[in-house]
């Protein structure tokens, strides 16, 4: 086969026509004139296949793929191609052949055939491409969900302060070293730290300074003791978790490591700061323990830390916290018990030592408690005065005092006056005096048949108002009476200002006549004591009176009268009355 | 009309009912908020792949990009036309000497990408391109592994200072020399509210003299109203809206620009290989144009 001589061959003129056909199918990368350059070689290799001896059609299937290759890739692309090389290649380049004709339509077949193969393969790689995009940014966006989940979790479980493990934290994996199965025969410990006067450092330096301390801090106790979780509660509050305790040596030897650690001084704006913390130890076996009795237990003792000073720590001890328990709950008990009269008084008798006559009586407040029996004074006033609950009580002990003594008087005889313990929120307390008015006036007691006991302690404030409505008092003809004189305060000063009546001995100087030994001691402070308040015009009242030995030698001193168990133990009114009836 | 890419935040699937006056609320994910992948949704990048006869897509892209062609039958090719201008301007700013681009809105890395182009004239020629679709991102990743010289970036027009301050754009380009920064299709997906003149100001300020801004977006001279309702809501469909700008709008963005000839233009008749290239180019939909950063 030959070209037909004389023929105007001419690829130039039908690459150009092929190159305006198919562009605007699809997006070409190319300018016209590079599209022209790629198409007339693709001309040659048509032509080149039409002519070539023998066919060869795999000429076509390369040509259907380098268009796709050169992205004349779609549909209408191919429909032009195959219309304009049908309709021009032939007449174009002036092609002369046998059966030309035929190999045209083979050709073109080839041409259509490796044109959608080559675009086949093409849409899968991309298909698979865009696929394997999309996964990956899935994946990508999931990273992210998982990385800003981590971002919250750790903001919700950490203290921003100090980025220390917050409540929450802790709280989670005190629970989990409790739950984890298989270690219920080992043993848990907390060591629960709080610093020792912190609110000075934010009030004086100021709260910036007292959060720095609070990160030097936890700085520290991460370097001493950051093998185990070390948490910020809240506050000054800390709390170290040790996961695998051997026992209480192994958690007093953290809480010592911790005190050091703290104790170091700090530096902060400039100022060094001596701290100390107190830190409360609870340590016990994994089976049965629960976190929130744990860290009740935890904070209990670090209240023993406090209130033993600080700068040291406690541990945890059942017993005291069972006594505690059971104070507290007497404690709240107390309202509801004046409520129900649960109250009930019980007189001792205050015996003149010069003739033996009943002289007075000390009211003393009793509690029929429901479940626990009668109890004494001893076992809650000291809870009433430390929860406040005393001014109640002790304004119910007074009326009701005032009111029982005042039927005494119906006998005829001088009868006793009746001596009433004053708290020391009670004397403190504004309207004392209108207090006490009214109950004279309400009862129609005399009011020099009423004896208020104050002790020493009471007249250590230096505040003016509960001397002046003592004096009120006094001149009302109401009798006052230091209790336990010589056990506390002992400054005589305020004998000068206070219209004081008597003066009650404590009990220990009296027990000391007992013995021959130490009594000489006692002996010359009582007759001291005693020639003091005669000089000042006071009676002295000696307690805890319990044999006649000891009475006998108060007398001899010149003690005024007696009290304690020789003389009579508290018992009802109506009891000690029958004496003097 | 249209699209390159740029955006889809394909977080939200089943909102289509979102009303034609919805363009003012446009949600946006907050910064926090991890992104779905959700291909269940038309990407405009994807759409885009579309109509330049690209198999860089899914049923739902292809769904929407077919509603569109029955709207405005058009759309390929100007889509097709809009890609011969972007090749253009970076064929014409790497022969002027640029070898720094900044492709924002670059879409699925369809043929003829900018560091192809760049990079056939110049080996050593850098191109960050970026875009806020993650599946975008994703593939120009895989597509642009292996070269040092190109790198993704996923971002937002919107948050221009989040992309200049990007490590890997600081890495890669040095902004006291001249870059290229491309807008090509994307501008029509961010609101008038999103402020675009102050997008295009802080890109400005943070280059350096004899830098080039490349701009393309949908016009809307000399289309019916209802055409634009149609493409209107087909864009609905996706996360973006479109914000069709006149010619006045845009050679006004190009604030602080010396324009190149020819101004801003529908975008066949910029720069046309062969003058029949730029026949019928309103037909292109496009418009769009260079300007260089004197000083």
């Amino acid at each position: 086969m030959a070209e037909s001589p004389g023929a105007t061959t001419c690829p130039g003129t039908f690459a150009r026509a092929w190159a305006k056909a198919v562009s605007g199918t699809s997006y070409l990368p190319m300018t016209q004139a590079q599209l022209e350059t790629l198409l007339h070689r693709l001309t040659g290799q048509l032509a080149g296949a039409l002519l070539a001896e023998p066919f060869d059609l795999r000429a076509g299937h390369r040509v259907g793929a380098e268009l796709v290759a050169a992205h004349i890739a779609s549909a209408e692309g191919l429909g032009r191609t195959v219309e304009v090389i049908q309709l021009r290649l032939i007449r174009d380049l002036g092609l002369v052949a046998e059966e030309v004709e035929d190999r045209l339509a083979r050709l073109l077949a080839a041409v259509a055939t490796g044109y959608a193969r080559a675009l086949r393969d093409r849409t899968l790689d991309e298909q698979e491409s865009i696929r394997r995009a999309a996964m990956m940014a899935r994946t990508q966006a999931e990273r992210a969900l998982r990385a800003s989940e981590a971002r919250f979790r750790h903001q919700a479980t950490h203290d921003p302060l100090t980025g220390l493990p917050n409540r929450t934290l802790f709280t989670e994996r005190l629970t989990a070293a409790l739950n984890e199965p298989g270690r219920g025969a080992q043993r848990v410990g907390v060591c629960f730290l709080d610093l020792d006067r912190f609110k000075v450092v934010n009030d004086t330096l100021g709260h910036q300074a007292g959060d720095r301390l609070l990160i030097t801090v936890a700085e520290r106790l991460c370097q001493t003791v950051g093998e185990h979780l070390v948490a910020r509660l809240g506050g000054d509050e800390f709390v170290i978790l040790v996961e695998r305790s051997g026992g209480t040596d192994d958690m007093v030897a953290v809480a010592e490591a911790a005190l050091a650690a703290v104790r170091t001084p700090a530096l902060v704006d400039g100022h060094e700061l001596q701290v100390s913390a107190s830190i409360g130890i609870v340590e016990r076996q994994v089976a049965g323990a629960n976190p929130s009795d744990l860290m009740r237990a935890a904070d209990s003792t670090l209240h023993w830390a406090k209130s033993a000073g600080g700068a040291s720590w406690a541990l945890y001890d059942a017993e005291r916290n069972r006594r505690e328990l059971a104070r507290y709950a007497l404690s709240a008990a107390i309202p509801a018990a004046l409520e129900r009269g649960e109250f009930y008084l019980d007189y001792q008798p205050l015996t003149s030592l010069r003739d033996g006559r009943l002289i007075g009586v000390e009211a003393l407040v009793r509690w029929r408690h429901p479940e626990l029996g009668v109890l004494r004074p001893d076992s809650f006033i000291g809870l009433a005065e430390e929860t406040g609950l005393i001014v109640q009580l002790g304004g119910w002990v007074l009326a009701e005092a005032c009111r029982e003594a005042e039927a005494w008087s119906a006998g005829g005889t001088a009868a006793p006056f009746v001596s009433v313990n004053l708290a020391v929120r009670q004397v403190h307390r504004p309207g004392l005096v209108q207090e006490v008015r009214a109950l004279l006036r309400q009862t129609g007691l005399p009011p020099e048949r009423l004896q208020l006991e104050i002790t020493e302690s009471t007249m250590m404030s230096t505040a003016k108002e509960p001397v002046r409505a003592l004096r009120v008092l006094a001149d009302l003809g109401v009798r006052i009476a230091i209790d336990d004189f010589g056990t506390g305060y002992s400054n005589l000063a305020y004998l000068r200002d206070l219209p004081v009546t008597e003066l009650k001995v404590a009990g220990e100087f009296v027990a000391g006549l007992r013995s021959p030994s130490v009594g000489r001691t006692d002996e010359r402070i009582l007759a001291s004591l005693v020639s003091l308040a005669h000089a000042l015009d006071l009676t002295v009242t000696a307690e805890g009176v319990e044999t006649a030995g000891q009475a006998e030698r108060l007398r001899a001193i010149g003690c005024d009268a007696a009290q304690g168990w020789h003389f009579g133990r508290p018992a009802p009114a109506d009891r000690i009355l029958a004496r003097i009836r | 009309m249209v699209w390159r890419e740029r955006a889809g935040h394909n977080t939200r699937a089943g909102d289509d009912a979102r009303v034609a006056d919805s363009k003012g609320d446009r949600m946006q994910r907050p910064d926090w908020a991890p992104e779905t992948i959700d291909i269940e949704r038309p990407s405009v990048a994807r759409m885009y792949d579309y109509y330049l006869g690209g198999s860089h897509n899914f049923a739902a892209d292809r769904a929407a990009a077919q509603a569109m062609v029955a709207a405005v039958p058009e759309a390929p090719l100007m889509a097709q036309a809009n890609r011969a201008f972007l090749r253009r301007a970076v064929h014409h700013l790497a022969e002027a000497g640029i070898r720094q681009f900044l492709d924002i809105g670059s879409g699925i890395p369809t043929v003829g990408n900018v560091h192809e182009i760049a990079q056939r004239l110049d080996p050593e020629s850098r191109v960050v391109y970026v875009d806020v679709d993650p599946v975008a991102v994703a593939h120009s990743r895989e597509i642009l592994a292996g070269n040092d010289r190109a790198v993704v970036v996923q971002e937002d027009l919107r948050h221009p200072e989040k992309i200049l301050t990007h490590p890997d754009v600081r890495k890669l380009l040095d902004l006291d020399q001249p870059v290229a920064v491309m807008i090509v299709a994307v501008l029509h997906f961010v609101s008038d509210e999103d402020r675009p003149s102050e997008l295009l100001r802080t890109l400005r300020e943070a280059l350096a003299p004899g830098s080039y801004l490349v701009l393309s977006q949908a016009s809307d001279d000399g289309r019916s109203q209802d055409e634009r309702a149609e493409a209107e809501r087909v864009y609905r469909r996706t996360d973006n809206p479109l914000w069709v700008r006149s010619r006045a709008e845009l050679t006004a963005l190009f604030d602080g620009f010396e324009l190149l000839d020819p101004g801003v233009v529908w975008v066949p008749q910029w720069r046309p290989d062969t003058p029949e290239s730029a026949e019928d180019a309103e037909r292109a939909v496009f418009m769009g144009g260079v300007g260089r950063l004197g000083g």
